[in-house]
């Protein structure tokens, strides 16, 4: 795993790069495209009766998956090398990358087209490739907005989520030499334009993988802009890069996932393109990259494991009331919003990514809306406990000293009291001072200090009080199922 | 040891201890209802319409070559590459030869970018979502799915089915034969994205229309 461009020390929420916090403007494009797609969502899933069903069956196939794993992917390995295609393992980032930097080698590349891949965003693919002197371009428009702004994607159906039309103006100007505009069709025909040339130039194109069907040894694409379609065939090499998880059994089972990923993802019925594509096409070759990479670690703890039934499709991102005002950034690796907060800690280290499963107010919606129904609220929970018992920044002296202190307050009122008495003094204090200091100054940046509570305190006031009041009936005006949350 | 038998190894300590989980069966998804070829043929419509596809309903092969013709009338005069099928040969038999290509294996990509339509034929055709399945043996039949920027889809009503559950008995046992190569593509609609504010494109990479010529 290569270090360098992973920034998880620490709180990645409390950094500079935060940009929702600081930001209205910034976080204003992402709210409401989120929010546009959570209400597609809803009105997806309240439309089809047996979307429940579909849920819970998505979810059995895929916990068979997992439990059946090795002999899985033995058979697809088996099936698809039937059928002309080159299957590698990699361990880990590294080896994936020189996987694939082998055969580039080995056929002269010096253009890449690629399709979206979580999985290459993991590995920093197109890093090495540069290093190597071999260009590689990302042609999904999201991701080609996101490359050519030298940034992250932000979400992972819609990379370049955060960028506004006039952002993409300014940046095909700037980086293009195009005339500025703002119009959505004029922008996504200069998208076409460049990328085309690359498509009709490029000896290797990249892929990620959906699903892979054991049983026949076929690999599944979906998309929607034909990017996928023509990075896959223009080129005489095509390199699939999957992580292990993404098998299943049968292609029998394809088409409840095909269903749950569009309507989930995007709102379709079903994507624009589908590919199923049954090994190498004659006259081309097909390699298949099986990658682990910290996989087996989320396989291994049991209350973490259906996480890895994720079929990337977002809802939960979009969901989410953390990563709506954050975005993607704030999570610091490859796999933002609750799945994100789930996967990162197993995939790069609980003592790299603990602070994760806490970025989440445990609200619930986003195992409400998971079309997979991987229990994302309580795996949050689970990988909390870890987090303050393994080594983790969550985990720190610091913070054990903290918490053993706040522990021993609250466990006797006297010490209770005092603690208060304190707060409240050290809030007037800190109120009056030019600097903030420690963690108060990071919490300051974004906010207002709160109110001192009023003076005397409702202890105080109760023990005066509270003996001259009576207790009264309780309230009948409203019926019980009028409360509203 | 190799990265394949260390991975192997890790998924098989991971699920040790696992009590075993019966196969589920291929879900249902959605019911059969067994509508009649008309009323799949007006989903069909309906259905590709809504996602921006067009498709002109023909009585006869005759009707469908007029179409055809006055379709290309409209478009810039350069070549139109077609899959070879029957269905194609039918539907193209009165087009003047130099304005077909039929592939070859040697064909540059940078030329084909050049032509002007696609005509390809459709295995199956998904009423409820209006989706046509094309199934590409090589990779220039594949390629005429997304290179040309008007793509033409030519059908029979009989290959229509009322949707992906009741279609998948002919193309799951397909799609298993070790022997079958390339690409079944299920397009539904022309390329489209909405990757900048979430506002719909059409024609992002691949066609940027996709016309269905639905015989009978």
């Amino acid at each position: 795993m290569s270090d360098e461009h992973i920034d998880l020390e620490g709180a990645p929420f409390l950094k500079d790069k935060t940009a929702g916090l600081y930001e209205p403007a910034g976080s204003k494009t992402l709210e409401q495209s989120a929010q546009r797609s959570t209400k597609q969502n809803r009105e997806t899933a309240a439309s089809i009766p047996q979307w429940e069903a579909w849920r819970e069956a998505a979810s059995r196939i895929k916990a068979y998956a997992l439990s059946n794993l090795d002999k899985l992917l033995v058979e697809f390995e088996r099936n698809i090398t039937a059928r002309g295609a080159t299957v590698l393992y990699a361990d880990n980032a590294q080896e994936a990358n020189q996987h694939v930097l082998d055969i580039a080698r080995r056929h002269h590349v010096k253009t890449v087209v690629k399709s979206k891949s979580m999985v290459s965003e993991e590995l920093e693919l197109n890093h090495k490739l540069d290093a190597a002197g071999v260009r590689a371009v990302e042609t999904d428009l999201g991701e080609y907005l996101v490359q050519l702004a030298g940034q992250r994607p932000t979400h992972i159906v819609t990379p370049a989520l955060h960028l506004s039309a006039e952002d993409v103006g300014n940046l095909f100007s700037e980086k293009l030499g195009e005339p500025f505009t703002t119009e959505h069709q004029k922008l996504t025909d200069i998208a076409r334009r460049h990328l085309r040339e690359d498509f009709l130039r490029a000896d290797m194109g990249m892929s990620g993988v959906n699903f892979a069907m054991a049983d026949t040894g076929t690999i599944c694409i979906v998309e929607n802009e034909g990017n996928a379609g023509l990075s896959t065939s223009t080129p005489p090499l095509h390199v699939a890069l999957m992580g292990i998880e993404k098998v299943i059994p049968s292609i029998e089972h394809l088409p409840i996932f095909l269903n749950l990923l569009a309507r989930s993802g995007t709102g379709q019925k079903l994507t624009t393109y589908t590919h199923l594509i049954h090994g190498a096409t004659p006259g081309k070759e097909l390699y298949v990259i099986i990658l682990d990479n910290g996989r087996t670690n989320v396989l291994r703890d049991p209350a973490s494991r259906m996480s890895l039934a994720c079929i990337r499709c977002g809802t939960c991102l979009n969901a989410c009331p953390v990563y709506r005002r954050v975005g993607g950034w704030a999570y610091g690796w490859v796999y933002p919003g609750p799945i994100g907060s789930v996967i990162t800690p197993h995939l790069v280290g609980i003592d790299k990514a603990g602070t994760l499963p806490f970025a989440s107010s445990l609200c619930g919606y986003c195992g409400e809306v998971c079309p997979v129904k991987i229990d994302l609220p309580h795996q949050l929970v689970h990988l909390r406990h870890r987090a303050v018992n393994e080594p983790s920044p969550m985990n720190s002296l610091r913070q054990r000293v903290t918490w053993q202190l706040w522990s021993w307050a609250m466990s006797g009122p006297k010490r209770y009291r005092a603690a208060m008495a304190m707060v409240r003094l050290g809030v007037r204090t800190a109120k009056w001072l030019p600097w903030h200091f420690w963690e108060l100054g990071a919490w300051t940046r974004g906010r207002e200090l709160p109110q001192v509570p009023g003076r005397p305190p409702f202890r105080d006031w109760w023990r005066k009080n509270g003996a001259q009041l009576k207790p009264q009936a309780p309230h009948t005006e409203t019926s019980p199922g009028d409360e509203q949350s | 040891m190799s990265s394949r038998e260390s991975i192997l190894g890790r998924i098989r300590t991971a699920l040790a201890g696992d009590s075993p989980l019966d196969r589920p069966p291929a879900p249902e998804v959605w019911a059969r209802q067994n509508p009649t070829t008309d009323e799949m043929s007006e989903r069909f419509v309906r259905e590709i319409e809504a996602v921006a596809g067009e498709v002109h309903r023909c009585r006869s092969m005759d009707e469908a070559r007029k179409e055809l013709l006055e379709l290309l009338s409209q478009l810039d005069q350069a070549t139109v590459g077609a899959v070879d099928r029957p269905l194609t040969r039918e539907l193209t038999s009165q087009l003047a030869p130099d304005r077909i290509d039929w592939g070859a294996p040697d064909r540059p990509a940078q030329e084909m970018a050049q032509w002007s339509a696609s005509v390809v034929a459709a295995d199956c055709l998904l009423a409820d979502t209006g989706t046509c399945m094309v199934a590409c043996a090589t990779a220039y039949e594949r390629l005429m799915c997304y290179l040309p920027p008007v793509s033409i889809v030519v059908a029979t009503a009989e290959r229509l089915f009322e949707h992906l559950p009741a279609a998948w008995d002919q193309i799951a046992p397909r799609a298993a034969d070790p022997a079958v190569r390339g690409e079944f593509v299920f397009i539904t609609g022309p390329s489209r994205t909405a990757d900048i504010e979430k506002i719909l494109i059409l024609g992002v990479h691949g066609p940027k229309r996709l016309i269905v010529l639905l015989i009978g």
